[in-house]
């Protein structure tokens, strides 16, 4: 009923992307040329299927974009969905890529405050808030939350904060710094999400994307 | 600037998630009240019109499932009771029906319209005032009921003025029903199953140890296909009769709005029992209303809620349709009365259903109160 309006996929900068474009081409989406251009400053790009349209944007806003459906459907960790927690928001294929935890890190040698689990408040530095904050309720430990947008390595030796919550694949960075994971508190992967109005009243587009995907995974699993 | 600080807002600031409602729209929310309301009416639902506080017991013990949380409350001076704000006037209509009108017939067709305030926001829409209309159809929540408040649903989004409405059906109480036997689940994983179910989150679903249910993500999208391949999946037989139901309902809407099915939607459905639905209009972002079977919960002395009559309604929500249609909305012929104009021939114009601006004085012009006509000796002339 709206086929005359483009679908707007979203996809994430930075480490998510590389991984993401193979199963995007497999769901016959190429985006085009411009995509790949470093120097282009576009924001929005066409595809070699007319009715669907490509931004970039960072990973919190895919989840923003999606939710307000702005865009209809995109692909982003599985981290920014829980921190966002959006009611309107479907993540209906695990994409089982961008595979990464959520960890504490502390420095090496504990705080120095002699900070533990058994301490009733902490002060975090993090990118995810609502994460850091619940995870830390559930220990009973009232954590004070210092947003921070990234670098949060620098937080602890800086003394802004006696801990982190943050993204970790392989740990160097957490080495390199100084650092070391205390608790892990969950295992993310990238999901494809789509808005969950829009895949009412557009279910036919969409079901056929999400069908897509969830065939190239199912046979990229069985695969392996 | 220190928002905690009243003196340092402007005093005519409208707090978060209220607003005015200039002419246009306001005149659009008029007509698009009057006119679903006339549907409902048309279809038997008699208005009633309950009061905008209560007392927060009655609001909240009506419907399992309705929390007081959401309600703005204070003491009554009065009783010293807490009261609250309507956030839904359904547990209103179930009070009516289960005190007042407890001796009128069944089925009984109640109908209203009105301001609803929560104390938050709903996720990511700020408001916090809304219009609720709705209809219930109290005593029956068979077949027959849920088809005919869809209808009625549809109906009076369509007169109002949505255009490519669709209806979504689901059923509220599934993962209940596949729990009990035919899939079964350890008491403590059902909410999370039903969590992820609800967010369609595969992933999130194995881990909450729900395999066995990810089928259901499958069986979405438009009604013909997504029922059988819920046919499909359907374990042991436990869901026969549902299925049968939502066909029938399907077969008597007769092709009056596109449908969808998502079995496991469970986001807005709090007290619904096995049918659900949902209503979208092309151009407007999120959902018109919903609505479903569920039971009135009859509170005893103490309280406590015990199983009461069962009944089918709909809620719709039109304010994002109201500024839809005003904004699409050319404005309405208004027409001049110059000084010492014939006041007879603007009492016969009104009556057809002119709108007139008199003048009050000679610097009053037509064009700068947005007139589009001025009435001369024969009549109304365009300016």
């Amino acid at each position: 009923m709206t086929t005359a309006t483009p679908l707007v996929f979203a996809l994430p900068k930075g480490r998510i992307l590389d991984e993401a474009l193979p199963l995007l081409d497999q769901a016959g989406v190429v985006p085009e040329a411009a995509f790949f251009d470093k120097s282009s400053r576009a924001l929005s790009f066409a595809t070699s299927r007319p009715d669907v349209t490509l931004i970039r944007v960072r990973a919190f806003d895919v989840a923003t974009f999606v939710a307000h459906g702005a865009a209809q459907a995109g692909i982003v960790g599985s981290d920014v969905i829980d921190e966002f927690d959006y009611a309107d928001l479907y993540a209906p294929v695990d994409l089982d890529i961008g595979h990464c935890r959520l960890s504490v890190a502390e420095p090496v040698g504990g705080t120095g405050d002699g900070g533990s689990a058994r301490e009733s408040h902490a002060r975090v530095a993090t990118k995810y808030p609502n994460l850091t904050r619940r995870h830390f309720e559930k220990m009973g430990v009232q954590a004070e939350v210092v947003k921070l947008n990234g670098a949060m390595e620098l937080a602890p030796s800086l003394g802004l904060a006696s801990r982190i919550v943050d993204l970790v694949s392989s740990g160097r960075t957490l080495k390199e710094n100084g650092l070391v994971e205390t608790s892990q508190i969950m295992q993310i992967s990238a999901r494809l999400i789509v808005n969950r109005a829009a895949l009412k009243t557009d279910s036919a587009r969409l079901g056929a994307l999400i069908d897509a995907f969830r065939t190239h995974v199912a046979a990229r699993k069985a695969a392996a | 600037m220190d928002t905690s600080d009243p003196d340092l807002l402007p005093a005519d600031l409208l707090p978060e998630g209220l607003e005015d409602r200039l002419p246009r729209a306001a005149a659009a929310a008029t007509r698009v009240m009057r006119t679903i309301h006339g549907v409902m009416e048309g279809h038997g639902y008699d208005r009633v019109l309950p009061p905008m506080i209560e007392f927060e017991r009655s609001l909240a013990s009506r419907m399992a499932g309705i929390t007081s949380r959401r309600m703005f409350r204070f003491v009554d001076p009065q009783s010293l009771r807490m009261m609250a704000l309507r956030s839904d006037i359904t547990p209103q209509i179930g009070r009516i029906a289960g005190t007042r009108l407890a001796a009128a017939p069944r089925p009984l067709r109640l109908c209203y319209a009105g301001q609803v305030v929560t104390i938050k926001g709903d996720g990511l829409d700020p408001a916090r005032e809304k219009l609720q209309c709705g209809a219930e159809l109290i005593g029956a929540d068979n077949v027959a009921a849920a088809a005919e408040v869809v209808a009625v649903a549809i109906e009076a989004l369509q007169a109002a003025g949505a255009k490519g409405v669709s209806v979504d059906f689901t059923l509220p109480d599934l993962v209940d029903t596949l729990a009990a036997e035919a899939l079964p689940l350890a008491p403590g994983q059902i909410d999370a199953v039903r969590r992820e179910l609800d967010t369609k989150d595969a992933g999130g679903l194995v881990d909450a140890g729900g395999e066995a249910y990810v089928p259901l993500l499958y069986a979405t999208g438009d009604f013909a296909t997504a029922i059988d391949k819920l046919a499909a999946i359907d374990a042991g037989g436990a869901l026969a009769g549902r299925i049968a139901a939502l066909r029938e309902i399907a077969l008597r809407l007769d092709g009056r709005a596109r449908l969808t099915l998502d079995p496991s939607e469970r986001h807005g459905f709090e007290y619904q029992s096995w049918f659900g639905f949902v209503l979208y209009a092309e151009g407007v972002r999120g959902a018109l209303g919903r609505g479903g079977t569920y039971r009135i919960a009859a509170p005893d002395a103490d309280g406590a809620g015990h199983e009461g009559e069962v009944a089918t309604g709909f809620s719709l929500y039109p304010d994002a349709l109201i500024d839809l249609i005003a904004s699409a909305e050319p404005p309405a012929d208004k027409l001049f009365l110059p000084l010492g104009h014939d006041r007879a021939a603007a009492d016969r114009l009104r009556a057809i259903g002119w709108r007139t601006v008199a003048a009050l004085s000679e610097a009053d012009e037509a064009a700068t109160l947005g007139c589009t006509h001025v009435l001369g000796a024969a009549g109304p002339v365009a300016l």
